[in-house]
């Protein structure tokens, strides 16, 4: 699982964000984005000499001056379990639309309006864009 | 996307995924874990984490569990020979312990180092910068 995705899957989960400064952030991540950015609520903030304390409702952290993320052992689980049920998902979703490739969005979809009765249901998927592409780790 | 191209060289850490790393970040801390995944930036997750600190001889783990760290940060990132490892004649001793050791020693190169500069000055000398102050 890549990095990011596993910070998309600890949304809601707590954690602890340092920054480069040494400040660290401790709460619960709201959302982020592949830039990094990220908010969290109720959050305790510590100066980098760890001899000061603020407490927070919310912040907005920008990506790139983020450190690194300390994240609790049990999301790493239950982000793998999450990311296996979606994979069985969309595979049983892929063989009952129309059998393998060419599935409606979720694989290697790209462009163009759904297609709906396409007669043979081969080639390049035609539904919406979706998130297609790469590995799907 | 050009301007991402000089990053690609992280391709080269596929030989460390599911291995036990050791990590230096810019800040000096060094990091041992197993190393998990990483994106074309170097962002990278690792498992089992533990921060070690040194002293002289002696070391001590302070756990962390799973990190995820800004590529950025990082300044080496090295496979640790399981066999070798356990060759270091090094002793481990508490968190506690290894920190006040840790502490008295800063306190006294400080102390050592405002000296030093203050008669350096004076010989018209301009004070460096320490370890690690050049990342």
């Amino acid at each position: 699982m890549l990095p990011l995705t596993l910070l998309n899957a600890a949304q809601g989960k707590p954690m602890l964000v340092e920054l480069k400064n040494g400040v660290t952030f401790n709460g619960h991540l709201v959302e982020c984005d592949n830039f990094m950015n990220v908010t969290l609520r109720e959050v305790y903030q510590t100066s980098a000499d760890g001899e000061r304390f603020w407490k927070m409702k919310e912040v907005f952290i920008k990506g790139n001056i983020i450190k690194y993320f300390r994240i609790a052992d049990a999301i790493l689980d239950s982000a793998f379990e999450q990311q296996e049920k979606n994979r069985a998902a969309a595979k049983t979703r892929g063989q009952s639309a129309r059998g393998g490739r060419g599935g409606p969005a979720q694989r290697g979809a790209r462009g163009g309006p759904p297609a709906r009765g396409t007669p043979s249901g081969r080639g390049r998927g035609t539904g919406p864009p979706g998130r297609a592409r790469g590995r799907g780790q | 996307m050009e301007a991402l191209i000089p990053f690609t060289t992280s391709g080269s850490l596929v030989d460390l995924v599911d291995k036990k790393v050791l990590v230096i970040l810019r800040d000096g801390r060094k990091i041992i874990g197993v190393f998990r995944s990483y994106d074309q930036f170097a962002n990278f997750l690792m498992e089992s984490v533990v921060e070690r600190l040194y002293h002289k001889m002696e070391y001590a783990d302070r756990d962390i569990g799973i990190l995820l760290v800004r590529g950025e940060n990082v300044v080496a990132v090295g496979e640790i020979d399981l066999i070798a490892e356990d060759l270091i004649p090094l002793r481990e001793i508490s968190v506690e312990n290894i920190m006040t050791r840790i502490t008295e020693d800063n306190t006294k190169r400080d102390k050592d180092q405002i000296i030093k500069e203050n008669v350096l000055r004076e010989y018209g000398f301009v004070s460096e910068g320490r370890e690690g102050d050049a990342y």
